[in-house]
C-alpha cells in the first residue's frame, strides 16, 4: 500500500501539467485549472509525509514501474537521501507555484512546464537507474529552457540558448559514462551497479570505471553548476523570470547535487572527495568574490547560488557523517532563503523596472512585507543568529574541522556579508519617490503571504536547527546521532562579530574608487563557450586523474 | 576502426559547436555529437548478436536493451534540437543575427 504512494509522487505533478494544459487550450478556464494544476502538488506532500515513517527508520521503499521487477524495469526507490530531495523540490515548488498565480501575467501554459520541470526533478530524485535519470535530466532541461525564454526578452532567450547548449553537451558526458557502466557491468541500476563494483573489486580496480564516474559527475557537475561548469549560471538564473530564478537557484541545481552526491557514495568513489572539497572551496570564494562585484541585483544573487553550492560540495568532500548532514541541511536552507531573496529582489525589479541596484531606489516604506522578508532571507545567507544560515554554517563548521580548505570558506563568509550590506540598500526604508513605477503595482496579497511564509521558515529552522540537523541526520543515516554540536553556544555567537566587522570593511572596500575598478574587471571577465568546453574536457581528465 | 570512426563523429560534433560562431551550425554540431553517442550504443549492441531480437527466430539475438534506451535518447534529442532551433529563430529576430559572440555581446548589454 505504501509503496504505490510512491509513483503518485512522480505522476501528481505530471497529471497536474495535462490539466494546466487543458486550460490553456480551453480559454475561460485558464484560471481555475492552473489552480488544479498547482493543488496537485498537494498529493506529493501527503505521499511524502506518510513515507517518512518508513524512511526514518532506515529502510528505503521501492517501487517496481509497470510490475517489471530490475534489471529490465524501472525501479522508483525512496531512501532518506531521495526524502529530502523531494521534500526540498515540494516546498520551494509549492511556494513558488503559489506566487506565481498571485501573478496575472503567467497563464496556463507556464504552469505546465513548470509542473513538467517539478516532475522531472522528482524523477531525478526517486529514479533507481541511471538511464532513467538522464531522461528525468532532460526533461527538466527541456522544461527549463521554456521557462528561461518565456517572457521572450532577448536576455531571457540568449540565456536560454546558451544553457541548452552547454547543458546538453554536459549530458552527452553523462551518456557516455552509462555506456561505459553498461559496457562492463551490464546493468544499469545504481543498486545492481553498487553490487557489482563490489563484487569486482570497488571503482577503483578498473580504469574505464573512472572515466565512467568522471563522466557522470561532468555531466551533473554542469547542472550542477560548481567551477568550472559553473558558466551558464549567472546569466540563466539572472534573466529568467524571478519566479522561476528562485525555483531553479532552489532547488534544481540541489537535486542535480544530491543527484551527484548519491551516485558518488554508492559507486563507492571516495577518491573523490578531497577533489570536491577543494572544488567546493574554490568555487565558494571565486563566485563570492564575482557577487561582490556585480551591480546587477539578480545576476549578484545567482553568483551566491554558486557560492553556497560550493559550501555546500566542499564540506560533502569532508567526507563524515556530520559532513553530509551539514551539506544537505545547508541546501534546504539555502533553497529556503535563495528563492525567498529571488522573489522579493524579483518583486523590487518589477515594481521599479530596474535591475541595477544603484537605480533602484529605497523601497522600504512601499513594500515593508516584502523588505522585511528580503531582511530575513540576506541575514540568513550572511549567517547571521538566529536564522538558518547561522545554524548550518555552524554545522559546516564542525564538519570541516581541521580541513586545510576550511579558511577559504571563512573568508567567503565575510565576502557573502560584505555584498548583502550592498544589496540591502534597495530595501532600506527611505523617502518614497513616485514615479519609478514601471511594471505595474503593488505585490498581491497571495505574493506577500508566500515571502512572509518563506521568512517565517528562514528563522524557524535557524531557531531549531539543532533538531533540524537531528532529523536530517535521522533520516540519511537512519540511527540517531551520537552527538549534534551545540550551535547556539556562546563562543560561536561571539564569532559572527569579527565576520561582521570584516565584511562591512570589504564592503567600504569595495565602494571606493580602486574597488569599483577592481569590480569592473571582475564583471568583464566572462569565459567564452570554446574555453568552457576546454574546461569540460579539464574536469574530465581531473575527475579521472584523481584516482591514481 | 568502427569505434575510431565514432569517436571521431563525437569530435566533430563536439568541434562544431564550440568553433563555429554560426547558431544554426553549433545546433548542427550538438545533433552529431548526439548522434556519435547514438552510434556508440547501436554498435555495441550490435556486436552481442547477429539477428534481430524476436522470441523464437533461432539464432543468436543482439541485446535489445541498447535500442530501447537509444530509442529514448533519440527522442529526447529531438526534442532538444527542436528547442533549440526554435531559440535560434527568435534570437534572429532579436538581433538580426546568428553570430553567438555578438548575440551575447549585445543581450548581456542590454541590462546594467
Amino acid at each position: 500500500m505504501t509503496d504505490s504512494l510512491l509513483v503518485w509522487v512522480l505522476l501528481a505533478p505530471l497529471m497536474g501539467a495535462v490539466a494546466s494544459l487543458f486550460g490553456k487550450l480551453i480559454r475561460p478556464l485558464d484560471r481555475p485549472l492552473s489552480w488544479l494544476g498547482v493543488a496537485s502538488l498537494a498529493v506529493p506532500i501527503a505521499a511524502l509525509v506518510l513515507l517518512l515513517e518508513p524512511v526514518i527508520s532506515g529502510k528505503s521503499v521501492r517501487y517496481a514501474l509497470g510490475g517489471w521487477p530490475e534489471p529490465y524495469g524501472i525501479a522508483l526507490v525512496l531512501d532518506g537521501l531521495s526524502w529530502i530531495s523531494c521534500a526540498l523540490t515540494t516546498v520551494i515548488a509549492a511556494a513558488v507555484a503559489l506566487f506565481s498565480l498571485g501573478r496575472r501575467r503567467y497563464g496556463a501554459g507556464y504552469f505546465f512546464f513548470l509542473l513538467m520541470m517539478v516532475a522531472g526533478m522528482y524523477g531525478v530524485a526517486l529514479t533507481g537507474d541511471l538511464f532513467t535519470m538522464f531522461v528525468s535530466f532532460e526533461v527538466v532541461a527541456v522544461a527549463v529552457y521554456v521557462l528561461i525564454a518565456w517572457e521572450g526578452t532577448a536576455t531571457g532567450l540568449a540565456a536560454s540558448y546558451k544553457y541548452l547548449v552547454l547543458s546538453t553537451t554536459g549530458i552527452l558526458f553523462f551518456l557516455f559514462g552509462v555506456f561505459l557502466v553498461y559496457r562492463d557491468l551490464g546493468v544499469l541500476s545504481i543498486s545492481l551497479i553498487s553490487e557489482g563494483l563490489e563484487a569486482s573489486g570497488g571503482v577503483l580496480s578498473s580504469p574505464a570505471m573512472h572515466l565512467a564516474l568522471a563522466s557522470l559527475c561532468v555531466g551533473i557537475g554542469v547542472r550542477t553548476a560548481f567551477i568550472p561548469f559553473h558558466t551558464w549560471l549567472p546569466e540563466a538564473h539572472a534573466y529568467a523570470p524571478h519566479p522561476i530564478s528562485a525555483v531553479l537557484s532552489g532547488a534544481m541545481i540541489k537535486v542535480s547535487l544530491f543527484a551527484m552526491i548519491r551516485i558518488i557514495l554508492q559507486f563507492g568513489g571516495d577518491y573523490l572527495l578531497e577533489l570536491l572539497m577543494w572544488i567546493g572551496a574554490v568555487t565558494a570564494l571565486a563566485a563570492v568574490i564575482s557577487a561582490l562585484s556585480q551591480s546587477d541585483v539578480k545576476r549578484l544573487l545567482a553568483y551566491h547560488s554558486i557560492s553556497q553550492l560550493g559550501y555546500m560540495l566542499a564540506v560533502f568532500g569532508a567526507g563524515s557523517a556530520l559532513a553530509l548532514t551539514a551539506s544537505f541541511s545547508h541546501a534546504l536552507n539555502h533553497a529556503l532563503f535563495k528563492s525567498l531573496l529571488f522573489l522579493t529582489v524579483g518583486a523590487a525589479v518589477s515594481l521599479t523596472g530596474q535591475r541595477n541596484l544603484y537605480r533602484i531606489p529605497p523601497l522600504g516604506r512601499r513594500l515593508p512585507a516584502f523588505s522585511a522578508a528580503f531582511f530575513a532571507g540576506a541575514l540568513s545567507i550572511s549567517g547571521i543568529p538566529p536564522f538558518n544560515g547561522f545554524a548550518s554554517k555552524g554545522l559546516i563548521t564542525a564538519g570541516m574541522k581541521g580541513s586545510p580548505a576550511y579558511p577559504l570558506l571563512w573568508v567567503t563568509s565575510f565576502l557573502t556579508i560584505a555584498s548583502f550590506i550592498k544589496l540591502g540598500r534597495i530595501f532600506l526604508p527611505g523617502e518614497d519617490r513616485d514615479g519609478v513605477t514601471a511594471g505595474g503595482g503593488n505585490p498581491g496579497a497571495l505574493q506577500t503571504a508566500v515571502v512572509v511564509a518563506l521568512g517565517v521558515l528562514c528563522l524557524g529552522t535557524g531557531v531549531f536547527g539543532q533538531t533540524m540537523a537531528r532529523g536530517l541526520y535521522r533520516i540519511l543515516h537512519g540511527t540517531a546521532p551520537a552527538s549534534i554540536p551545540r550551535l547556539f553556544s556562546g563562543g560561536k555567537l561571539l564569532g559572527v562579530l569579527p565576520a561582521a566587522a570584516l565584511g562591512a570593511a570589504a564592503y567600504m572596500a569595495v565602494s571606493t574608487d580602486i574597488g569599483s575598478r577592481l569590480s569592473r574587471r571582475v564583471r568583464a571577465l566572462a569565459p567564452e563557450l570554446r574555453t568552457v568546453l576546454l574546461f569540460f574536457f579539464v574536469g574530465l581528465l581531473a575527475f579521472a586523474a584523481v584516482a591514481y | 576502426m568502427i569505434w575510431a570512426l565514432i569517436c571521431l563523429i563525437f569530435l566533430v560534433g563536439l568541434w562544431g559547436v564550440t568553433r563555429k560562431a554560426n547558431m544554426v551550425k553549433k545546433v548542427m554540431g550538438l545533433s552529431i555529437a548526439n548522434s556519435g553517442i547514438i552510434l556508440l550504443f547501436v554498435h555495441y549492441g550490435s556486436l552481442s548478436g547477429t539477428t534481430a531480437p524476436i522470441e523464437g527466430s533461432g539464432r543468436a539475438m543482439a541485446d535489445p536493451l541498447p535500442q530501447a534506451l537509444m530509442l529514448t535518447a533519440i527522442v529526447v534529442g529531438v526534442c532538444v534540437m527542436a528547442l533549440a532551433l526554435v531559440l535560434v529563430y527568435r534570437l534572429y529576430l532579436r538581433f538580426g543575427t546568428l553570430d553567438m559572440h555578438r548575440v551575447e555581446l549585445g543581450a548581456w548589454k542590454l541590462h546594467d
